[in-house]
């Protein structure tokens, strides 16, 4: 006879606070900044580049290398290696012709900062300045000197559908139907060119890290990255070394935003390291070279063909995204495939073509922003759906609805579309900002007046999906344990980067064991503990993570009871765990966890220790892009904007964004980090721009590459939750932060034509590109 | 060339031998140990490394150590006691107002600052107190909320 016990109101779906969040406030958490120094300690610093393509040579080396306390300087001739993840485009240091502005030439090692800078000061840098190749145009221009001559020499050139003469690292395409016959029967078509600025992650915290050869020939680094078993395999390939050689230990992120995922400097710290003798090393990077020398966020260029009935609807689209990846591929091919795979935007166009190029230049190699290029190419289609539908005096609304994708569409050969509430998230922004849409002849709900007269008010919206993709890499490997010292340990091999990873890993393995969460600790990843992965990372880690505890929370749960069963000589079938107490339905013996870990099972043995290792591997590939789909994420935003006609300024006045996230696991944490993602994406929209001048990054701080401060804030921010369950997913939830980044520039695009008619394409919206437009519109009438 | 200075840091004096170049900020994270002070830019744009000097928020990378002889400072961890955090760190955690945590201590001290000066402020006073501190992770709004809920527990 079984007793039902009711399980006390679970911690799935509420709130939870941030893991290290006291310690975050009281100043004691420890960034790679603030690690303890191990005695003995060097500091590095790095010679950059300052031309985009030159060879060059090094002079006075010897001189630099004299100067006392100086330790170790190696040049790309020390140490030749060639890395990356698939193809090997990057060189370690370079040798003898630099690929871009902020490529590294030599790094040293010295007992001070300042005896490592004057070593630097004392190296000249002789260059011969190559033509360079900026951006898509000149890239693609049939003249155009080749950004990686020797490229069929590299290891890994056949990873990647490249043209390397013609500078097209990766090219994907994906068609549906046929285009050419749904233009030919179209009522209309339109046809405009899209482009969006580079970017920089710009995280509050710059790279860096420490690291130590040891005794044994391995290196151990210190590294607060977002992939450390990544990194590891890159790093060990560049130093001809094997993985298990390189051992990562991570800790506190101070923001990455996909900048601290590939290997960066990284490679560099380890190289010096294996030349100190066993010295520990520190590299920490300044606010200049974090934005002039690490990565920048992709620039794109979109060129939109869409054909629709004059009933509004969509029968084709011809969409090419070009991509100013900068002088190295790798760290964007998950950019690539998505912005592939989402290149419709989330309507159902019966006949498609997409067209994703990632193109070479000499700028800073790019590597994938929050959101991965989705937020861009919405730019593009979310105000060629809105240029559309005014043309044919359809509602915005209703015009998207009619083409939505739906539950069910098969929309890929190995994809089909899940139920989903995008079309509820449209509906809820607008209710937020209380904006009805209609067609353009109609009048509709007047907006606000504006307080001035120069001063207008306009409304737009934007949907948006975006792909999360698990490609074979996006496993994740958890290790649990139970004991007496630490009660639960989980060993994660995701990185909390501030996103709420380490409460989200608490709250399920407190669930799921029924224990509480006091007793759990969430250990920062270390390589060395760690079953070998290439982990969850970023877009799908709730996902991965989130399989691989519950694979280890079962099997763990399985354990206990087995070893309780045997001492109470009970079948297991009829034992539970209740709040941390093992219990006996049967027999109604019970036994709290915590006696049993500290102080055994009373037999005079040593208390037990559990140990699971548990891993998720997605489900076998076949390589297609397609078959890399888990599920779209589908958000939607409205915003309402008051444009000074006389200075082309803006201010949002309200801004809603409504995500579908599944299930809210934790809903004020998710809230948070839609809040936050709207806030970026403001910052994005009205604000941001990676400036080169002939190649050389010239936005290296904050005054010149300004971020949304609370100045730039939205008047009202109105964040929704939706919540359609993912089958699949834990709890039916999907992961959310990337995802939050789509459709707040468009819909803010769509917010300024509304209110002064102009159409900006280029992003970001500066007052300047509002005020030209509108100098240009009067000039026009 | 070394300068002998006096600092009253979170209640305690210290006396210390600086060098002419080095700034407030260095001493703070390399000399005194108060690692919760960040290191941003260098240049007094992001307010990582704000203090209160005698009362006032400033980026200490921007001021000399020489220049804040004989100051009162307030860091990030002067603001808890031994016995509990101060209202505003318990409202930052009960309000989200913390993701990656880089901002985090710059964030406080600046809102130490305002309540300071104001106890209920308005929302666009807060805002405006704010200015100076960049979060990338874009919580202001998170942050903003647990300035004004400390703010009215205070009462």
């Amino acid at each position: 006879m079984q007793q039902v016990l009711i399980r006390k109101p679970h911690v799935i779906g509420k709130p939870f606070p941030l893991i290290e969040a006291q310690k975050k406030l009281t100043g004691m958490t420890c960034y790679a900044g603030d690690l303890e120094t191990l005695p003995g300690m060097l500091h590095a610093r790095v010679l950059f580049s300052t031309r985009p393509r030159a060879r060059f040579q090094l002079k006075n080396l010897e001189d630099a290398r004299q100067i006392p306390g100086v330790v170790a300087l190696i040049t790309g001739k020390d140490h030749q290696a060639r890395m990356g993840y698939t193809i090997k485009d990057r060189e370690l240091l370079a040798v003898e012709q630099v690929a871009y502005a902020g490529q590294p030439l030599a790094i040293v090692a010295a007992e001070t900062l300042a005896i490592a800078d004057a070593a630097l000061a004392r190296i000249e840098v002789h260059y011969t300045d190559l033509p360079a190749v900026l951006d898509i145009a000149q890239a693609l221009a049939p003249d155009s000197p080749a950004v990686h001559p020797h490229y069929q020499q590299y290891p890994g050139n056949d990873a990647l559908n490249a043209r390397p003469e013609q500078n097209i690292a990766h090219a994907l395409t994906f068609t549906r139907g046929d285009t050419e016959q749904a233009f030919a029967q179209a009522d209309v078509i339109l046809e405009r060119t899209y482009t969006a600025a580079p970017l920089q992650h710009a995280p509050m915290e710059t790279h860096g890290g420490m690291a130590q050869a040891q005794p044994d020939g391995s290196i151990t680094m210190w590294m607060h990255i977002q992939a450390p078993f990544l990194q590891r395999r890159i790093i060990a390939e560049a130093l001809g070394m094997r993985p298990e050689q390189i051992r990562i230990i991570t800790g506190c992120v101070g923001g990455s935003f996909g900048g601290k995922i590939f290997v960066s400097i990284e490679a560099l710290l380890a190289a010096i390291a294996l030349h100190t003798n066993g010295r520990s090393v520190r590299l920490l990077l300044t606010r200049e070279e974090e934005f002039g020398s690490v990565f920048m966020a992709p620039a794109m260029q979109a060129r939109i063909k869409m054909a629709a009935t004059q009933t509004g609807r969509l029968l084709g689209i011809q969409a090419t995204y070009d991509w100013n990846i900068g002088a190295s591929v790798d760290a964007s091919l998950f950019h690539l495939q998505a912005v592939t795979l989402a290149g419709t935007g989330p309507y159902a166009f019966p006949n498609a073509e997409i067209h994703t190029n990632a193109i070479y230049t000499n700028l800073l190699p790019a590597a994938p922003l929050r959101g991965l290029g989705i937020a861009q190419i919405h730019w593009a289609i979310e105000q060629h759906i809105a240029e559309l539908a005014e043309m044919l005096h359809q509602n915005p609304l209703t015009m998207r609805q009619w083409n939505l994708i739906k539950g069910g569409d098969q929309l890929f050969p190995n994809f089909t579309m899940h139920a989903n509430g995008l079309e509820t998230c449209g509906l809820q922004v607008l209710n937020a900002i209380k904006w009805k849409p209609t067609r353009p002849q109609q009048s509709e709900t007047p907006a606000p007046p504006a307080l001035k007269s120069d001063k207008k008010v306009g409304r737009g919206m934007a949907l948006s999906w975006s792909p999360i993709i698990l490609s074979d890499q996006c496993g994740s490997s958890i290790t649990l344990r139970l004991d007496k010292d630490n009660l639960c340990d989980i060993v994660i091999d995701g990185v909390d980067i501030g996103q709420g990873l380490y409460a989200f890993a608490t709250q399920l393995v407190s669930f799921e064991i029924n224990i509480p969460v006091e007793w759990i600790t969430v250990q920062p990843t270390d390589t060395a503990k760690h079953p070998a992965y290439w982990q969850a990372s970023y877009h799908n880690l709730m996902w991965s993570t989130g399989h691989a505890l519950l694979k280890a929370t079962a099997q763990m749960k399985q354990e206990i009871l087995r070893f309780v069963g045997a001492l109470w000589n009970e079948p297991i079938t009829g034992l539970d765990i209740v709040d941390g107490e093992v219990i006996s339905y049967a027999s109604r013996r019970k036994l709290p966890l915590m006696t049993l870990l500290t102080e055994g099972s009373g037999d005079g043995t040593p208390p037990p220790v559990f140990e699971i290792k548990a891993m998720y591997r997605p489900p076998n590939i076949d390589g297609a892009i397609d078959s890399l789909l888990q599920s779209f994420a589908t958000t939607a935003y409205a915003a309402e904007v008051e444009v000074d006609e006389t200075t082309g300024g803006v201010t949002i006045l309200q801004l809603a964004a409504a995500v579908d996230v599944g299930h809210a696991l934790n809903p004020e944490s998710v809230k948070a980090q839609i809040k936050g993602g709207m806030i970026q994406s403001v910052s994005y929209t009205l604000l941001e721009e990676m400036v080169f001048e002939d190649g050389i990054p010239q936005a290296v701080n904050f005054c010149d590459y300004p971020i949304a401060t609370t100045a730039d804030m939205p008047r009202q921010l109105h964040p929704i939750v939706v919540e359609v369950p993912q089958r699949s997913g834990p709890y039916g939830a999907r992961d959310l932060s990337n995802h939050v980044q789509a459709g707040a520039a468009p819909a803010i695009a769509n917010a300024i034509y509304r209110a002064v008619g102009v159409r900006i394409r280029d992003l970001p919206i500066t007052a300047q590109r509002i005020y030209d437009a509108l100098q240009a519109k009067k000039k026009e009438t | 060339m070394k300068h002998d200075i006096q600092l009253i840091i979170n209640g305690d004096t210290r006396t210390l031998a600086v060098e002419s170049e080095q700034t407030l900020l260095e001493v703070l994270r390399e000399d005194l140990g108060l690692t919760g002070v960040k290191h941003g830019c260098s240049t007094g744009e992001c307010g990582a490394c704000s203090v209160l000097l005698n009362g006032e928020v400033v980026n200490s990378c921007m001021v000399l150590a020489v220049e804040a002889d004989q100051a009162d400072i307030l860091t990030v961890e002067g603001l808890a006691t031994d016995e509990a955090l101060h209202p505003l760190q318990k409202s930052f955690i009960d309000h989200h107002g913390v993701q990656c945590g880089y901002c985090a201590s710059g964030m406080l001290i600046s809102a130490k600052a305002l309540l300071n000066r104001t106890s209920r402020p308005h929302e666009d006073e807060i805002r405006e107190a704010l200015v100076g501190n960049l979060c990338r992770c874009g919580a202001y709004a998170d942050i903003i909320k647990s300035i004004q809920v400390a703010s009215r527990a205070r009462r």
